[in-house]
């Protein structure tokens, strides 16, 4: 069948990355081949749409199995997927999430989808730290553009300078903000801080196959009208309608191979189903398995002619490793107590949020860390699960007064900032441990700097004034570095593959083709060359469509 | 309220409900034969110090069950996960004290009305740490208030008045700095049972209704945001806190 199928191009994952490379390909008439290191998964008949917590194990807690909840889309994944360990060096902290099945971690992602701006790609030039990304803006602007038509995003142009305008009648409405988002949007604006609509991948407005939101049951649990986005309900099954793509799952890829020059030939992939070896051909490889995975098959593709593993010329694979920066500040405002019920459900995530609104200070030299934040906000009327709200004092009616008063009285500021690369962050090969298929495992190196550190003080003393402008009493703040989350809990996880403009400090041009191996593209967040505290997604699928794009142009020319 | 002879407000009507464990359903069978059991769990008393009060010797088998695994089915979610571990007594002694917690009011169902007992056999008896941890915490707790009963009154928990129930009780359910040194470590556990019987209740479609959770069903067209009473009272909050001016705007 494959041989009949003839396949150009090879891309391995089918996430955000991959199924936006395969799309763009296959819509511009090159056939594709997709290599899924996961099961199957069919998000139409798969997703527990209207399950109540009542009606799941445990009342829905997360545990080993289900990190996120029973409901949580994630398949044979989590903070630790069976059969594949990977390591950290002593006194290192951090957390790899990963999700083995079709679409993989845009399943059950939060869908929050802010565009990069100008200060995003060029924070070296601005501040000295990190690294530029080797393109403006100006340059991927209308690739944003693109990606946000066929993803679907709802939010509006807010105006401000953390929040580049989309093209007109690119963004649906958002949803109207409950009273919670309100009230904080409120006392924000009394300190001088905006709250304005998120943006997020969920439809408000049919598009395609696609329904729009009825605004009920999780978007994390996935979605079978396809509303919110992921690519198993949109991408994939675009690409396979052109014909040109064929999806193989259950295919751990192990390395990718080359020939006697040292030119990428294909890749090497263990049928998890047979445990069989197999070997594929292809004129192009696209990784796109997730920053760590494919900076490990990289490590793991070693070769005479490239002695420290594929594309690794600069030494840079694997280096580079950021994730967000969390921590969390909530309390409960005594004014919302008993507030009246109404439906909060909304789209299930934030409808409003504070974006980083700093920029201009830290051009002045005004605060003690260089790069931004922004606060998504947790609060409202959620569906009861293990766990409920209030002092829980006594029993009986008293005690179940207590516990209706407290719902939906509680604000919460969940902070997401950017991490700069340093150098005692990154991941390499444990040759001493192999994965169930036999392949070495990822080890990881992490540490926050001071300038994360001072980042997290600001957003804690911030989320501090803004709770007591709504009444709130909040005790003395945890330290920052109690505070700060661990390495890959926020699953941020970027820059082991990073692309710019020499190849002597990166690893792919701004095409996200490697400098070593013409043949050879990365398509996942491995490739960023900074981490703004933004949420990759969207900037992962942006990427993918223009250098995949960029890529088919290559082939016409007859170049790959 | 909660004495053996109107323990048949517990009696279940087959098929109308979710998690019905075989265990529970053999309980009610039993109606109000309310033979205490040791059961699998070893009670040795502690010896009794004047101050730190007593806490009891359980002997707890751990759990070795297998968990449902990275892949169970959602969308038909598994009934019973693991078996079972309560014994017919600490399920009934968790069925009265469920109760306690969470009466039958006016318009909404007790605690043992909506199969809390059941949710809390499957918690405690899940193989994951963290209900593992649990476990220790409320088959002590369980076997403490046994303990206590048996030391003030004579007897069972379940056995005893309305009011020496509601005796003990008082002295373990307000769980704070203040609380006397001998009912310290019980309140924490206690609260933590608290904790678990009202996430079960609250959590059912009754407990839902009851708490005021409107959302799960679907819209049609455009989120219709917060209703005019709900934007009335924000309006107030905003006054009351001299944000009026501040007031968000589209």
């Amino acid at each position: 069948m494959m041989a009949e199928f003839n396949h150009k191009v090879l891309v391995v994952g089918s996430g955000a990355g991959g199924a936006m490379a395969a799309y763009t390909l296959a819509k511009l008439g090159h056939k594709v081949l997709m290599l899924e290191a996961g099961r199957n998964y069919d998000p139409k008949k798969e997703t527990p749409m209207f399950r109540r917590n009542s009606e799941a194990p445990l009342m829905g807690a997360g545990n080993k199995d289900k990190n996120f909840g029973f409901y949580d889309a994630t398949i044979d994944g989590g903070w630790q997927v069976p059969d594949e360990p990977y390591t950290h060096a002593e006194n290192t902290d951090f957390y790899w999430w990963r999700a083995r099945m079709l679409g993989g971690r845009t399943n059950h992602w939060g869908r929050y989808s802010l565009r990069f701006s100008e200060h995003d790609f060029k924070g070296k030039s601005r501040d000295g730290h990190g690294a530029d990304w080797p393109f403006e803006y100006q340059d991927i602007a209308p690739w944003y553009d693109k990606t946000e038509e066929i993803v679907g995003v709802c939010g509006t142009n807010t105006g401000l300078d953390d929040m580049p305008p989309s093209a007109p009648g690119i963004l649906q409405p958002p949803p109207k903000p409950r009273v919670p988002e309100l009230l904080v949007a409120a006392a924000a604006k009394k300190l001088g801080i905006p709250a304005v609509p998120m943006h997020r991948a969920v439809l408000t407005r049919s598009k395609g196959d696609r329904s729009a939101c009825f605004y009920a049951t999780p978007c994390g649990h996935g979605c079978s009208i396809g509303a919110a986005f992921q690519t198993t309900t949109s991408l994939i099954p675009m690409a396979k309608a052109t014909g040109n793509l064929e999806v193989i799952t259950d295919a751990m890829v192990k390395s990718v191979t080359t020939d006697e020059e040292g030119k990428v030939t294909g890749i090497t992939y263990v049928d998890k189903k047979s445990a069989q070896e197999h070997a594929l051909n292809a004129d192009v490889v696209i990784l796109a398995a997730s920053a760590c995975e494919s900076a490990r098959i990289l490590l793991n593709s070693k070769h005479t002619k490239h002695p420290n593993g594929l594309a690794n010329s600069s030494g840079h694979v694997g280096r580079n490793l950021m994730d967000s920066t969390g921590a969390w500040l909530g309390a409960q405002i005594p004014a919302l107590k008993g507030r009246p019920r109404y439906n909060e459900d909304g789209h299930t995530a934030n409808h409003l949020f504070i974006p980083w609104w700093g920029h201009k200070a830290q051009e002045k030299g005004e605060l003690a860390f260089p790069r931004g934040y922004h606060f998504e906000i947790s609060s409202g009327f959620r569906e009861p699960g293990s766990g409920v709200s209030g002092d829980k004092q006594g029993y009986g009616p008293e005690l179940k007064q207590q516990v209706r008063d407290a719902y939906g009285s509680y604000v919460g500021f969940a902070l997401r900032g950017e991490m700069l690369p340093n150098p005692d962050s990154y991941m390499e090969i444990d040759e001493s441990v192999k994965d169930k298929w036999g392949i070495p495992v990822a080890k990881f190196h992490f540490k926050w700097s001071d300038r994360e550190l001072k980042q997290i003080e600001h957003g804690l003393i911030t989320a501090k004034q803004i709770l007591e402008t709504m009444g709130a009493k909040v005790g003395e703040l945890p330290p920052a570095e109690k505070a700060i989350s661990k390495g890959g809990e926020i699953i941020h996880e970027v820059g082991t593959t990073r692309m710019g403009s020499s190849p002597k400090d990166s690893v792919t041009n701004q095409w996200g083709q490697t400098w070593d191996c013409n043949n050879l593209f990365v398509m996942d967040a491995g490739v960023f060359a900074s981490n703004p505290h933004k949420n990759c997604t969207l900037t992962i699928m942006t990427l993918a469509m223009r250098n995949s794009t960029w890529l088919a142009e290559q082939i016409d020319k007859g170049v790959l | 309220m909660n004495t053996p002879d109107n323990l048949n407000p517990y009696r279940y009507v087959s098929g109308m409900t979710r998690r019905e464990s075989l265990k529970w359903l053999g309980l009610l069978a039993a109606g109000s034969a309310l033979t205490v059991t040791a059961g699998c769990s070893k009670v040795v008393e502690e010896t009794i110090t004047p101050n730190a009060g007593h806490w009891p010797d359980v002997d707890i088998k751990p759990v070795t069950a297998k968990g449902y695994g990275t892949d169970p089915n959602m969308v038909i979610p598994p009934e019973s996960p693991w078996p079972l571990t309560l014994t017919e007594a600490q399920l009934t002694l968790v069925a009265v004290l469920a109760d306690w917690i969470v009466p039958k009011e006016e318009s909404h169902p007790s605690a043992s009305e909506v199969q809390v007992p059941s949710v809390i056999d499957e918690w405690v008896s899940a193989p994951y740490h963290g209900q593992q941890k649990d476990r220790v915490t409320i088959l002590h707790a369980l076997a403490w208030i046994d303990d206590e009963s048996q030391l003030r009154f004579q007897q069972q928990f379940v056995a005893l008045a309305t009011a020496q129930q509601q005796a003990i009780i008082d002295d373990i359910a307000y769980f704070d700095k203040h609380t006397p040194e001998q009912f310290q470590r019980i309140g924490k556990a206690f609260l933590r049972f608290k904790d678990l019987v009202l996430g079960a209740y609250f959590c059912t479609p009754e407990g839902c209704k009851d708490i005021g959770y409107l959302g799960n069903v679907p819209i049609a067209g455009d989120y219709p945001g917060p209703t005019a009473e709900a934007k009335a009272h924000l309006d107030g909050v905003l006054a009351e806190l001299g944000l009026s001016q501040y007031a968000y705007r589209d």
